[in-house]
């Protein structure tokens, strides 16, 4: 290994053979691994060599390039053939190329090749040239998987790093919006670009990610879920303290907020930091959709945050502790249906919460043709024929779905996962020690979420520290004319939009006027 | 590192420091001794209780990075401030077994009668310690939970006893006197007294000296309107002799209450919100006292105190809690003795003291400063 | 920071695996309605309950159950305490006897007149007990109304809790709780009043429709006088009416009168609006009381066989309902001053607001104080909406 090291960081020659031959070692045998020598002067007969990885590179561009030395270095002046300048001149008359540039490190040609361009070997030259060739197979822009909506931009962040930032920078053609690039990994040397509006943009924060960014050390990135893990304020926690998302218009308007994004490549998932807890129950949808629509569907969502946080805990502590709070015909009921149950209330709400998380987990893994027989079984399991056994009570199993369905109204799955995580202490502890066990185990929550910071932004932010000028967009989304400043994080330019955005017929008015 | 909180949060910790005691077992308390008057009680302690709040932050403002004790360490030297510190571990300590008092009686007398009181108190502990392990600040977020959750409990309560509510019985207007209510309102003055001497520990870490004053009997009016209610309710619909035949009588006006024909059991609900500010007064209670105790023994961080002195505070409060008649004396004859000493003199004496002894700046002033 | 964190999960997970104080919710026997009598021996008491059966209350819930067709399950036990017969009753109950739900008590006669101050006690110290229990005394033996099936609804308690609940719309009953029970026990200015529930032969069988009457059903009408805990008579129903008065908000009530110049015929007024008013005056050490009340009635009946214009007849009727109802106030006053000699009617409280200096000093005579105070009654009513007709249904045809 250490052979290779030292290659890596040997240069290049003068030497045409010696260079060929140091590429060849430092690359190997891999197949993928393209060499192609040609000779381009038919009369001073210049032996070249071309290296790229086949698939990565796009074979058109080669072979353009291949045809521009070929039959157009004839029409350069014979003075030049030969002489030192010759590569230069080839650079700057012959290839047509738009992105075209010289190296003289071995570790930089090869880092070049594996990214998919190609690096041209030329005799007598000391520096190799790399042409950017890159071109793969990549997926189009499709609508994401993870985040839909009614109303709003159908674009979905892909694969590609570039068409990822490509898709902000058309939204924000602001010459402030910067990307930063840097590479992490040791083997994979993963693209990433941290994007941010300069005069906007929380002050500090774009040092601080870059010095956590800088602190990886590790051999590979695959997907943004790594960086994410390896940056995070609180490792221990259930919180998710940094939010992925696969739409570029929620990470315009994150930016928009003074808020940071990390582009990484090879991940649809762009994440934003800092994270506020409330954001993982705004939809973008709300922005988009009437105020009036916004608030409502956002209260529908906190309440099933609230659901599926507390909903099966309470019945639990209800049942086994406090059946004295239970309305006295609802208890009955209740009673009636658990008479012929075998298991404690714990238990059997257990049973039911994991048989539903095995059936959520198995549809999401299964094929999707197999995925429908799966919900058939399923819901006559945990349905019908549980109940007609006697097994759980029917009320439980009322319990339990609408716990589901609220945990699938939360819009960010990461979110809606970590209060699934957390559901099952409450649960417990609501089951062995009633009102006490709920009680002290949500402080317990409580404590803890209030002692979280995202990057340096307290996560519970506008409710707690209560912030009142952010309070217009948190449990309600305010008109946007009414939403003059940006959020207390964002500095410098703090207002989005002039006053008096309200539109009415007295504002119009004005304007008829001049018209005529 | 040193943590600053905002004047809002200030606000927070004092009214989860007056709440929970002041409706729960201080009605009760109040009305065996002034009958339907006790929100004229309530009224003329939150006047004495902004007072002793008032002159706290006068106190402090002279020298704006100390707290009592070290302010009153640099006027009279280090063993007074030592003996300061040992009043305050004293104080809360007795503030700590009224606050269990609360605790334990909403939550065992009404909800968990089989539940031995030790679980109870060792759960207040854990919660308790894991909260100050984090610090004023994230204290002070959860204190502003604290108040969402008053606010939810007051609207709860308002909503569901409004229409049982009866005027009359909160006539004639001083049925027993006005001594007798000045009195009586010795007890709700015990629940301000908790709400100054915190402020009297933790105002240094509080930013923006200039609204301090404010802030602090903004807090207290707040707390005032927060708790004002009960008493309303609690006698007109309870009425007086009901109110005062409870101990923890704010039970079974939540119990009363319902909201139309079906909703007519959610005091639950009422009680998860009440464990919120409950607990929240147990954290700033060990809080306190380890401060006070970290100062007694000359260390500079609190966190090696905070383990022992909430296990002493717990103890304590556990043998209060265990013998009801125990905790009924120290409620009803102790305690406003035991605190209302501590709480008004110190305060009164710093003040007038710090009128004609003006502190020489030494140089280890100059350095904190 | 996570070694806090991890010990307290350790010492919290070993709490909540022990779960202590749990009973679940089929475990619980849960009474509906209780029961109080004498018991068989001198000094016992007889504690009757009512407990739900809820697989057959609740019939068909997905779940097969063994219906007995029986929705409730009565027993009952003695002791000489009330907490020693509860206690026995657990002889035969296989689940935990559980009070939280119980909608109503019922008192017997007999045991309430040598005092209920035990049933007070109890019931207000018990924290399974709620305030908002009602309360009630019962001429019959408490455990023959309490095993009694009435009402519409499946349990008979919840039948019992709704006849309270509407009570407004007849109120010939107070609707007494535990809560104003013991606010009025420990009142030094009022006693306490409890509604009375008796059994009548009102319900008919399906089954044998021509036997009228030939199932008990409970019926809430009357009330209960005590002098502090002891029952020391009653007051029918239209002494109730006016009762309610003194007591709580009467929301509406219904008065038949004779028709002014058709006295074979009647007509029914119904009281919508009303404002109750009570002055005290204390002049030259002597109590007087000042009721007036004012009322606003719909005529809601008419059988009047009439000539006279539907308004003049409405206006007619007014002196006639107004006799009627200061006859009736007046007669509850003379009940409460004359036969009973107690201030059921918080005309004590009403002079303490006004007076309280003067209260403190007649505060601890009241008892003999209160039958020398002078009531005086005043009515004032307004007959001023024939609800939907405009004109008498008989208007034409019966002109002769």
């Amino acid at each position: 290994m250490k052979n290779l090291e030292a290659l890596l960081q040997s240069e290049f020659t003068i030497d045409y053979e010696d260079n060929v031959a140091l590429m060849e070692e430092v690359l190997g045998k891999s197949c993928d691994i393209v060499k192609r020598e040609v000779i381009i002067h038919e009369k001073v007969d210049i032996p070249c060599c071309f290296f790229f990885t086949d698939g990565l590179a796009d074979d058109k561009q080669i072979d353009k390039a291949i045809r521009d030395l070929q039959y157009h270095v004839t029409h350069l002046d014979g003075t030049v053939l030969g002489s030192y300048d010759l590569i230069r001149n080839v650079q700057t008359h012959l290839l047509s190329d738009a992105s075209i540039s010289q190296v003289d490190c071995c570790e930089a040609a090869v880092e070049a090749i594996l990214s998919g361009d190609t690096v041209i070997i030329a005799d007598g030259f000391e520096k190799v040239l790399i042409l950017s060739s890159r071109g793969w197979k990549t997926r189009s822009v499709e609508e994401p998987m993870t985040e839909s909506v009614i109303r709003g931009p159908r674009e979905g962040f892909t694969e590609s790093i570039r068409t990822n930032t490509a898709l902000v920078r058309r939204r924000i053609r602001d010459p402030l919006l910067h990307f930063r690039a840097m590479k992490i990994g040791k083997r994979s040397k993963t693209d990433v670009n941290v994007a941010f509006i300069d005069g906007i943009v929380k002050p500090g924060l774009v040092d601080e990610v870059f010095q956590r960014l800088e602190r990886i050390k590790i051999d590979a990135i695959l997907d943004s879920g790594y960086i994410e893990e390896l940056i995070e304020d609180v490792p221990l926690s259930p919180f998710v303290t940094i939010q992925s998302t696969e739409r570029p218009d929620k990470v315009a308007a994150a930016l928009l907020e003074g808020r940071a994004a990390i582009f990484v490549d090879n991940s649809p998932f762009v994440l934003i930091v800092p994270t506020y807890f409330w954001q993982y129950i705004q939809a973008s949808d709300d922005y988009y959709s009437r105020y009036w629509v916004g608030t409502f569907f956002r209260m529908i969502r906190y309440i099933a945050f609230l659901l599926s946080l507390t909903a099966p805990s309470v019945y639990v502590m209800l049942l086994s502790f406090h059946q004295e709070m239970v309305p006295t015909p609802l208890a009955l009921t209740i009673a009636s249906g658990r008479e012929v149950v075998p298991f404690p209330v714990l238990m059997e709400a257990l049973i039911m919460e994991i048989t539903f998380e095995l059936m959520r987990e198995a549809g999401l893994r299964m094929p999707r043709p197999i995925g429908s027989a799966m919900s058939i079984v399923g819901s006559l399991v945990i349905g019908q024929a549980a109940v007609q056994a006697g097994l759980v009570s029917p009320f439980m199993v009322i319990v339990i779905s609408i716990t589901a369905i609220s945990s699938f109204a939360i819009p960010n799955y990461a979110a809606s996962f970590s209060i699934r995580m957390l559901r099952f202490p409450l649960m417990i502890a609501s089951g062995t020690l009633g009102l006490l066990g709920f009680a002290a185990v949500f402080m317990l929550l409580v404590i803890h979420a209030m002692s979280v910071r995202s990057f340096g932004e307290p996560y519970f932010s506008p409710a707690t520290p209560f912030r009142p000028s952010d309070q217009k967009d948190m449990v309600f989304r305010m008109p946007w004319w009414m939403m003059d400043k940006r959020p207390h994080m964002a500095k410098g330019d703090m207002y989005r939009q002039t006053e008096n955005q309200r539109p009415g017929p007295d504002h119009d008015q004005g304007g008829h006027e001049s018209d005529e | 590192m040193k943590t600053k909180i905002t004047n809002g949060i200030l606000m927070g910790l004092i009214i989860n420091m007056v709440y929970p005691k002041a409706i729960g077992v201080t009605q009760g308390l109040m009305a065996r001794e002034a009958m339907n008057d006790i929100w004229v009680a309530m009224v003329f302690s939150t006047i004495k209780g902004s007072v002793i709040m008032l002159l706290t932050v006068l106190i402090i403002c002279r020298m704006p990075d100390k707290n009592l004790a070290e302010y009153a360490s640099v006027l009279f030297g280090k063993w007074v401030g030592k003996f300061i510190s040992l009043l305050q571990i004293l104080f809360f300590l007795g503030a700590y077994a009224t606050v269990m008092i609360t605790f334990v009686y909403h939550m065992l007398d009404y909800f968990l009668p089989e539940m031995p009181v030790l679980l109870l108190i060792v759960v207040a502990l854990i919660v308790g310690v894991y909260g100050v392990f984090h610090g004023l600040e994230v204290l002070g977020r959860t204190a502003l939970v604290g108040v969402f959750a008053i606010i939810s409990l007051n609207v709860l309560i308002l909503i569901g006893s409004l229409h049982l509510m009866d005027v009359r019985e909160l006539m004639p207007f001083l049925n027993t006197g006005v001594i007798n209510t000045f009195i009586a309102s010795r007890h709700n003055d015990t629940d301000w007294a908790v709400a100054t001497m915190m402020t009297g520990m933790i105002l240094p870490m509080v930013r923006e000296k200039t609204i301090w004053s404010r802030a602090g009997v903004g807090g207290v009016m707040f707390s005032a309107i927060m708790v004002g209610m009960w008493p309303l309710l609690e006698v007109g619909v309870l009425s007086p002799e009901v109110t005062g035949h409870y101990t923890v009588s704010c039970m079974q006006l939540a119990r009363s209450a319902e909201i139309g024909m079906f909703i007519h059991r959610y005091e639950m609900i009422m009680v998860a919100f009440f464990a919120i500010t409950s607990l929240v007064q147990t954290m700033i209670c060990i809080l306190c006292t380890s401060q006070a105790a970290s100062q007694l023994f000359g260390l500079k961080d609190i966190r090696p105190m905070i383990i022992p002195s909430a296990l002493v505070l717990s103890a304590f409060g556990y043998w209060i809690v265990l013998d009801k008649v125990r905790a009924v004396e120290l409620l009803e004859h102790v305690w406003p003795v035991w605190a209302l000493s501590i709480a008004i003199s110190l305060p009164v004496i710093l003040y007038i003291v710090g009128l004609f002894i003006k502190p020489r700046p030494t140089p280890s002033d100059r350095e904190t400063a | 920071m996570n070694k806090p964190l991890s010990v307290c999960l350790c010492i919290a997970f070993v709490i909540l695996l022990s779960g202590c104080g749990k009973r679940e919710i089929s475990d619980l026997a849960l009474v509906m309605a209780v029961g109080l009598d004498k018991g068989k021996q001198e000094g016992t008491v007889r504690v009757t309950a009512q407990i739900a059966r809820p697989a057959d209350a609740r019939g068909q819930t997905g779940a097969p159950s063994g219906q007995t067709g029986e929705p409730i399950y009565s027993i009952s036990a003695e002791g000489r305490t009330i907490f020693e017969a509860i206690r026995n009753l657990a002889r035969f109950s296989s689940r935990r006897i559980f009070w939280a739900h119980n909608f109503v008590i019922v008192i017997n006669e007999d045991y309430a007149r040598d005092g209920i101050m035990d049933v007070i006690d109890f019931f207000s110290r018990n924290h399974e007990l709620r305030m908002r229990t009602w309360v009630a005394v019962t001429p019959h033996a408490a455990h023959e109304l309490v095993s009694t099936q009435t009402g519409l609804e499946v349990i008979p308690g919840q039948s019992v809790d709704r006849l309270f609940r509407y009570n407004e719309i007849v109120a010939e009953a107070p609707r007494t709780d535990m809560r104003q029970l013991l606010a009025a026990y420990l009142s030094r200015t009022s006693h306490p009043i409890l509604a009375r529930l008796t059994l009548k032969g009102r319900g008919t069988s399906n089954k044998k429709p021509q036997e009228h009457g030939s199932i008990d059903q409970v019926e809430l009408s009357g009330t209960g006088i005590f002098r502090k805990d002891k029952l020391i008579g009653t007051l029918d129903s239209k002494e109730s009416q006016a009762l309610l008065y003194f007591t709580e908000r009467v929301e509406s009530a219904v008065v038949p009168i004779p028709c002014p110049d058709d006295k074979k015929n009647e007509a029914s007024l119904e009281l919508r609006y009303q404002r109750f008013t009570v002055e005290p005056t204390y002049q030259n050490g002597k109590i007087y009381f000042d009721v007036r009340l004012k009322t606003y009635v719909d005529m809601v009946e008419s059988g009047c066989r009439s000539r006279l214009s539907q308004a003049e007849l409405m206006q007619l009727m007014e002196e006639p309902l107004e006799k009627v109802l200061k006859e009736r106030l007046e007669k509850v006053v003379k009940a409460a001053q004359r036969t009973y000699k107690v201030d059921f009617l918080e005309l004590g409280k009403y002079f303490e607001n006004k007076y309280p200096k003067e209260w403190k000093k007649v505060r601890d005579r009241w008892e003999e104080e209160f039958p020398r105070a002078v009531v005086r009654v005043h009515v004032e009513t307004e007959i001023n909406n024939p609800v939907l007709l405009e004109e008498r249904v008989n208007q034409r045809g019966e002109n002769k």
